[in-house]
């Protein structure tokens, strides 16, 4: 056996695995994306038709407008959290008595699963009996009541801001961590320099943070164009579909109108766009540190 | 070697397999949550006692209705012999009759005659019966007795009743996005004359009485006669604000009355039943729904299956149910008991007229499909966004859409 088949024969498990858990459900997934496959008309068969469900999604008006709500939020939620998490972070980075504690409380948001999250938010901005109305109102905010979930505008304040309370310890801790491998003699030498603290925030803390800024870019992006379980208990979607995320849509295609194949299609398509915004984000972070060394 | 035991082991199987009542299983799935999970398990532990040989399980399935909907789809279309009998919302029984996943029932002469028109109708397809009614709902207008001397005798004096009157919400009624903002839909659009679908598959909804029924409906939001919360909700929190007095008319199901009635209840002894009215040229309508039984079409005993089914929807049994959880009874002759007097919170003779003007939704198999896309415009045009008119002649539209693609008009299946 020469040195190249040993290390095909010692690698072959792992490509087994990875083809049978990733490659053959991603392949079955764009098959089936090619067929009519309608669980609720089963009189019609499982035709072969082709791009059918591509040309029908994109002259969906429900995709695209799932299509725009999925980046608003992305856009909006994470940017919040990038700039919510580094102040955490500046702030944790302090030495201060109790440091330890604050650390592991900011964490207890994260920790809470997302549906139970969702459902503490959806009471808590309730028209009645939620405690967002009742203080917006005493505080003169607001002259009476809102009642957030029917209008799509104020439909999106839960739901952004419980993203945001959720995941902004996650990126605050991925940040800390980056400025804990900052060294100190940096911030010596700047404040030698005269160096004021804002300057020294923008000039070296600041480049020196970029990599861990952009791995908490590329996760909380990833991750923010997946939303489902937080708007699919907290608003359903509505109202109307003017909060329903890409994911949403696709569930409800797959879930509840069991159209295997137009669902296969949308699926096919997050993944696409999904995968896109990994590859040009690792490009942007290869090139990164490229320029550090 | 191995041979011999491969046979051991398949005859094994034939021997458990046996077709004769002698080891019979029965698995029956529906509702067996709280109380309709105790006079269920009661009844089938006296079917078991007089059936030797009958085992009858009850296989559980979530309680929401779409859930369950989802559930039966997945193991029916795998052609899963289990759950033998199936308990169906009333507007599944088309589609999984054209399907092919249930049984026609007609070769065991079911009880047709003693059955309500409407619910035949929803539980045909092509002419034959598919599934046996079990228990009754209607939509109904609940109204306070204490406020008002008689129920409203139209839409108009209903909008008006509820704004004089108003304390809070005047008029509740479910307008979340779901099937049950349909049925409050079907009934105002039947008040005006209008219907959802013609018998060909023609969507009607777009019609003017649909535009006028719809624009009645958001009229109530903008003139605050109904609270913008209902668009959120569905039964139970309207029963709520029904029952702690907040509201003058409630639109419900059969459901609400005994626990309105009940203690804890502020409304107890002040309100009582009417048909939703209808606007000069309509006539009240109800929404028909309720639960049926049919036999899975891959049971291994459907022989076992109809007797099961006999019996749960003998007339005994469907007193028993409407004394314990209020349930109406699908069979005519069930409503000149005097037991069922004392066992309704209302009298029968009122809730009977509702129940004789009740109406199914379209019978066609792709009306889950159709509801969705109707769901969504409604509760749009309701939210402000979309006007009435515009709102249906997009959800007519895009019906229009599913219901090329399914190919029923070309007479499929």
């Amino acid at each position: 056996m020469t040195e190249r088949r040993l290390a095909w024969a010692l690698v072959a498990p792992a490509l087994i695995v990875t083809a049978a858990v990733a490659l053959f459900p991603l392949g079955w997934t764009v098959w089936e994306s090619l067929h009519q496959h309608d669980l609720r008309m089963p009189w019609l068969g499982r035709p072969f038709v082709g791009l059918d469900n591509y040309v029908e999604i994109v002259s969906d008006g429900r995709f695209w407008g799932a299509m725009l709500h999925t980046v608003f939020f992305t856009a909006v939620s994470v940017a919040v959290e990038l700039g919510l998490g580094l102040f955490f972070a500046l702030a944790l980075n302090r030495v201060f008595r109790g440091r330890g504690m604050v650390r592991a409380a900011v964490l207890i948001p994260w920790s809470i699963p997302t549906v139970v999250a969702a459902l503490l938010w959806r009471f808590l901005f309730d028209a009645q009996a939620g405690i967002a109305n009742a203080v917006l109102v005493g505080l003169g905010f607001l002259d009476e009541p809102v009642v957030w979930l029917v209008r799509a505008a104020t439909a999106w304040v839960p739901v952004i801001l419980a993203d945001v309370w959720k995941t902004t310890p996650f990126v605050a801790l991925l940040l800390l961590a980056g400025l804990q491998n900052i060294d100190p003699a940096l911030y010596e030498a700047a404040a030698v320099d005269g160096a004021t603290a804002w300057r020294q925030l923008w000039n070296v803390t600041l480049p020196l943070l970029r990599p861990a800024l952009a791995v908490a870019l590329i996760f909380r992006t990833l991750d923010a164009f997946r939303i489902f379980d937080l708007i699919y208990v907290l608003t359903g979607g509505g109202p109307g579909t003017a909060t329903e995320p890409l994911a949403l849509y696709t569930f409800n295609a797959l879930f509840s109108n069991l159209r295997f194949g137009y669902g296969a299609a949308l699926s096919v398509i997050i993944f696409l766009v999904t995968f896109l915004l990994a590859l040009l984000y690792l490009k942007g972070l290869g090139s990164l540190t490229e320029e550090e060394r | 070697m191995r041979f011999p035991a491969l046979l051991a082991l398949s005859s094994l199987v034939l021997a458990c397999g046996g077709s004769d009542d002698a080891g019979t299983l029965l698995r029956i799935s529906g509702s067996a949550v709280g109380a309709e999970g105790e006079i269920l398990t009661r009844q089938i532990a006296r079917y078991q006692a007089k059936s030797p040989g009958v085992r009858v399980v009850i296989q559980s399935t979530p309680d929401d209705a779409s859930q369950r909907h989802q559930l039966y789809v997945q193991w029916l279309n795998a052609r899963v012999g289990t759950p033998d009998v199936l308990q169906l919302d009333v507007v599944w029984t088309p589609e999984f009759a054209a399907a092919g996943w249930i049984l026609p029932l007609d070769r065991y002469s079911p009880p047709r005659r003693d059955s309500f028109p409407a619910s035949l109708e929803a539980n045909a397809w092509q002419g034959r019966l598919y599934a046996v009614p079990w228990f009754m709902d209607v939509g109904m207008l609940y109204w306070r007795t204490d406020l008002l001397a008689r129920p409203p005798a139209t839409l108009d004096e209903l909008a008006a009743g509820a704004r004089r009157a108003a304390s809070g919400s005047g008029f509740v009624w479910q307008g979340a996005r779901y099937e049950g903002l349909v049925t409050v839909f079907l009934e105002v659009l039947g008040g005006y004359g209008g219907k959802i679908l013609g018998p060909g598959h023609e969507v009607l909804v777009d019609s003017p009485e649909g535009v006028r029924a719809l624009t009645w409906l958001r009229d109530l939001i903008r003139q605050g006669i109904s609270p913008q919360e209902v668009l959120t909700w569905h039964e139970e929190e309207t029963r709520f604000a029904f029952q702690n007095g907040q509201a003058v008319f409630l639109r419900n199901w059969p459901y609400a009355a005994p626990l309105l009635a009940g203690p804890g209840s502020r409304v107890a002894g002040r309100f009582s039943v009417a048909p939703m009215p209808a606007a000069p040229g309509g006539a009240p309508t109800a929404a028909l729904g309720g639960g049926q039984l049919a036999i899975n079409a891959h049971s291994r005993f459907p022989d076992a299956a109809w007797r099961l089914i006999a019996y749960l929807t003998a007339p005994e049994q469907m007193l028993e149910r409407a004394e314990a959880v209020g349930q109406y009874p699908a069979r005519r002759s069930v409503w000149s008991s005097p037991r069922l007097a004392a066992a309704l919170q209302v009298p029968p003779d009122q809730v009977l007229r509702i129940v004789e003007s009740a109406a199914a939704r379209p019978a066609t198999p792709i009306w889950t499909e159709l509801s969705d896309v109707l769901q969504i415009w409604l509760h749009r045009s309701l939210a402000g966004q979309a006007g009435p008119e515009a709102a249906l002649r997009e959800a007519a539209r895009e019906m229009e859409r599913v219901i090329e693609r399914s190919g029923l008009r070309k007479g499929i299946p």
